[in-house]
């Protein structure tokens, strides 16, 4: 009794805290209000984002084929992992997946949107705009299955087209030397309206004021490029280098649809080898195991970028 | 008047309510009929060619309160499609009729998700129907579909690796078809034979093609060297079947209850030598790069004319039929002979998940599905193959009259008249094999590696895999 008693006058005085006719309450009443606003967001990435990672923790932490229960074996599958050779393949593959794919679609989405923004035409500025941010907007499978078939070395039109040239043959797909080539074309095809539409964005929010005073001051072309546009546009060249490294570490269907990881593993990746073990294997906690080192290459990645951003991100 | 027409939110809630409780009791009698009602879900390859509508037309018309609800899978290869499935459980989805080739089948009754058929065959009323099927069913099939003395799927159809030829690039070249006896060293003179390039040396016409995977590709030229990936062992059990349904049928002598692939010998030196011969033919430009996929780029090479001979089984006359060309443009012969002239084949069926919702339901349609009225309707077999018939009833002319090849006998001799002939090797962890299978097949294939060193490597690999697995054979 005594303690509904306690909780009743808890409870009350909470409830006057929050209603006092005062600018305090209104503040916290509104504070209230935006959590309730927020909660449904904040939910779904407990349920759907924070919880998964918290399970693939547990699961990395277990033998489990979903068919038998599953067994306790410590961290037997991290050791597993640093043993296994294929991962070690698919982690480097990856890394020079990123590498390639990020600074081509940095660097040919900035090259592409200086070249839009200096189009006077408002009509060949859209077509431009909306030419090269389509691909963006096509299913990732369709394209590589598309592309799979342009890079095919003995009837593919790229080849054949490259043969009217007098180039040999290319083994696009079929080579070892040549696949993560065609992966990152492929990948950054598709991609590369991403950063051109951030790029667009960001040079039509560079002030003319800013532009003009680096014209009296005698900075032109390639010197008003280098040390007024690019800074300026650091923000967005570094959401674009972020999004773009997370975007690529989790590379998948590429390889997956054009080259199912071959020539032998030459484009095998993080991903696609978590997806074998975890689904074609049926090793669940190898996978998860596989998916846990991944998250933490994910963050440790994004934490660096963001530290170095410091030197070179100027904020207006 | 307009103040009448307005609703206040009470009388909202007290029409809402009044509704509920109407559509709740004008339900009840859908209620009961539902309690009858069965739907059974089966896994199909497509919906718009879904090949199994004849099949569901046939079991609702004799059990009009069952109905069928298509599980949609689609891959590449099988192993993909197994796969899928285990991910469709994984996430909690049943499904009561599931489809398997080879590759697959021990996957899935080593797992326990297949349930084994043994007792509901022999414990059939109808036993005229399973003498019946099991007559017109070659045993090898059949023991292809055990698993540990338990058959898990009645074959509906199967594959065996056989020579398809390109008979336009045969004749231009001025050969002919050959015969059943042809050997390893024909192969290579025809293959050469055809062969054209350009002056950049670029290869125009390809004497022969395959695609890097399990059934087909380079395995056939593995048996024929007399090698496998694994020995090839057969488990104890089947005598329900081979002495209740084959008795007095010599092609059961030596059977088992299913085979065992447990000690890897993937870099013996047969297998080498049979990696060796590929390898060569695509250094010779015979061969173009290999790829993985299901074969359908193949098809079009074949139907332009830019390859004369590639491994497929029956399924690959509908596909050239669909891709244009015209009976008599191609035909088909046994593999060829090398140290011997065993065949590989694979086999397909469906099985009936252990944890089926509707289990008498879903052996009903496997029934129907094997039983002849399904192989008549089965629009697999007929008119445009799409797969060789497990039935050798279905095996017959009329089952190739608009699709050919000539030689279609080819198909069901390889299992009549080759007593060695067996499944391609597919235990119950046959799907990261064949990762790796693949995987070391490409190593070679891309230059990377040579076949030896390859193949050393696939035999780490598959020791390694093997020594992973829990006990899946009885006597491990």
């Amino acid at each position: 009794m005594t303690t509904v008693r306690g909780a009743a006058e808890i409870g009350g005085g909470l409830w006057h805290w929050l209603m006092q006719d005062t600018m305090d309450g209104l503040r916290r009443r509104r504070a209230i209000l935006g959590y309730v606003f927020l909660l449904p967001t904040l939910l779904g990435i407990f349920i759907f984002t924070a919880g998964p990672v918290f399970v693939s923790f547990g699961l990395s932490l277990f033998r489990w084929n979903i068919f038998k229960p599953p067994d306790y074996i410590e961290l037997a599958n991290y050791e597993r992992l640093l043993r296994d050779a294929r991962i070690a393949i698919s982690f480097g593959n990856t890394l020079k997946f990123t590498v390639l794919a990020v600074a081509t679609q940095v660097s040919i989405g900035l090259i592409l949107a200086l070249a839009v923004h200096r189009i006077t035409n408002t009509a060949m500025r859209y077509y431009f705009r909306t030419t090269f941010f389509l691909p963006l907007l096509m299913s990732g499978a369709a394209v590589a299955v598309v592309m799979g078939y342009i890079f095919h070395k003995e009837f593919g039109p790229l080849n054949y087209y490259l043969g009217l040239l007098g180039v040999q043959q290319i083994p696009w797909k079929t080579s070892a030397d040549w696949v993560m080539v065609t992966i990152v074309i492929t990948s950054a095809w598709r991609n590369l309206g991403f950063t051109f539409i951030l790029f667009i964005g960001g040079l039509s929010n560079i002030s003319q004021e800013v532009l003009d005073a680096a014209d009296v001051d005698g900075a032109q072309g390639f010197r008003r490029l280098w040390s007024v546009t690019i800074p300026l546009l650091s923000p967005q060249i570094l959401f674009a280098t972020v999004t773009g490294v997370i975007g690529a570490v989790q590379v998948f269907e590429e390889p997956f649809i054009m080259t199912r990881g071959g020539p032998g593993n030459a484009s095998r990746t993080a991903v696609m080898v978590m997806y074998e073990h975890a689904f074609k294997d049926i090793e669940y906690g190898y996978g998860s195991a596989i998916a846990v080192v991944l998250f933490l290459v994910i963050m440790a990645f994004t934490a660096t970028q963001m530290w170095m951003s410091r030197r070179w991100v100027f904020y207006q | 008047m307009s103040a009448e027409k307005k609703m206040s939110r009470r009388d909202l809630l007290k029409l809402a309510g009044a509704g509920s409780a109407g559509l709740v009791m004008s339900g009840l009698p859908v209620t009961v009929i539902a309690q009858d009602a069965v739907t059974i879900k089966v896994q199909a390859h497509g919906l718009d060619d879904n090949q199994l509508l004849p099949i569901a037309d046939i079991m609702t018309a004799r059990h009009p309160h069952v109905s069928v609800d298509w599980v949609v899978l689609t891959g590449i290869d099988h192993e993909e499609v197994a796969a899928k499935i285990l991910a469709l459980v994984a996430a909690g989805e049943s499904i009561d009729v599931g489809y398997a080739a080879t590759e697959a089948t021990q996957l899935f009754a080593g797992q326990g998700l297949a349930a084994p058929l043994d007792d509901r065959i022999t414990g059939d009323p109808d036993q005229d129907f399973w003498t019946d099927y099991f007559a017109d069913v070659h045993p090898s099939l059949v023991e292809a579909m055990m698993y540990e003395g338990s058959l898990y799927e009645p074959p509906r159809d199967f594959n065996a690796a056989n020579m398809y030829f390109n008979t336009n690039t045969l004749a231009e070249n001025g050969f002919d078809v050959p015969g059943p006896n042809w050997t390893k060293d024909d192969f290579v003179e025809i293959a050469r034979g055809i062969t054209k390039k350009d002056d950049a040396g670029n290869t125009d016409v390809f004497g022969y093609a395959w695609i890097n995977r399990l059934w087909g590709s380079w395995m056939p030229w593995i048996f024929v060297a007399g090698g496998n990936l694994y020995t090839e062992e057969r488990a104890p059990g089947g005598d329900w079947c081979w002495d209740g349904y084959y008795e007095g049928d010599p092609a059961v002598e030596g059977r088992g209850g299913g085979f065992r692939w447990r000690t890897p010998i993937a870099n013996s030196d047969e297998v080498v030598e049979a990696l060796q011969l590929v390898v060569d033919l695509w250094q010779e430009g015979v061969t173009p790069d290999i790829e993985m996929g299901s074969g359908a780029t193949l098809t079009g090479f074949y139907a332009t004319g830019k390859l004369g001979m590639t491994p497929a089984g029956g399924f690959w006359a509908g596909r050239l039929k669909n891709e244009g060309m015209e009976k008599g443009d191609f035909d088909v012969q046994l593999w060829p002979a090398w140290r011997n002239q065993k065949h590989q084949f694979g086999t397909g069926g469906h099985w009936l998940a252990a944890g089926a919702k509707a289990p008498e339901e879903g052996w009903e349609f496997m029934k129907i599905e094997v039983s002849r009225e399904g192989f008549e309707a089965s629009p697999f077999f007929y008119p445009v193959i799409i797969t060789t018939s497990a039935r050798r009833s279905y095996s017959q002319a009329a089952n190739y009259e608009s699709t050919g090849p000539a030689n279609y006998e080819v198909f069901y001799d390889t299992l009549d008249k080759h007593p060695s002939t067996s499944p391609i090797p597919a235990p119950p962890w046959a799907n990261p094999m064949t990762t790796i299978f693949t995987t070391g097949t490409s190593n070679a294939m891309s230059g990377a590696m040579s076949p030896q060193d390859a193949l050393d490597q696939m035999q780490a690999e598959l020791e390694a895999l093997t020594a992973r697995q829990p006990q899946y054979y009885a006597d491990n």
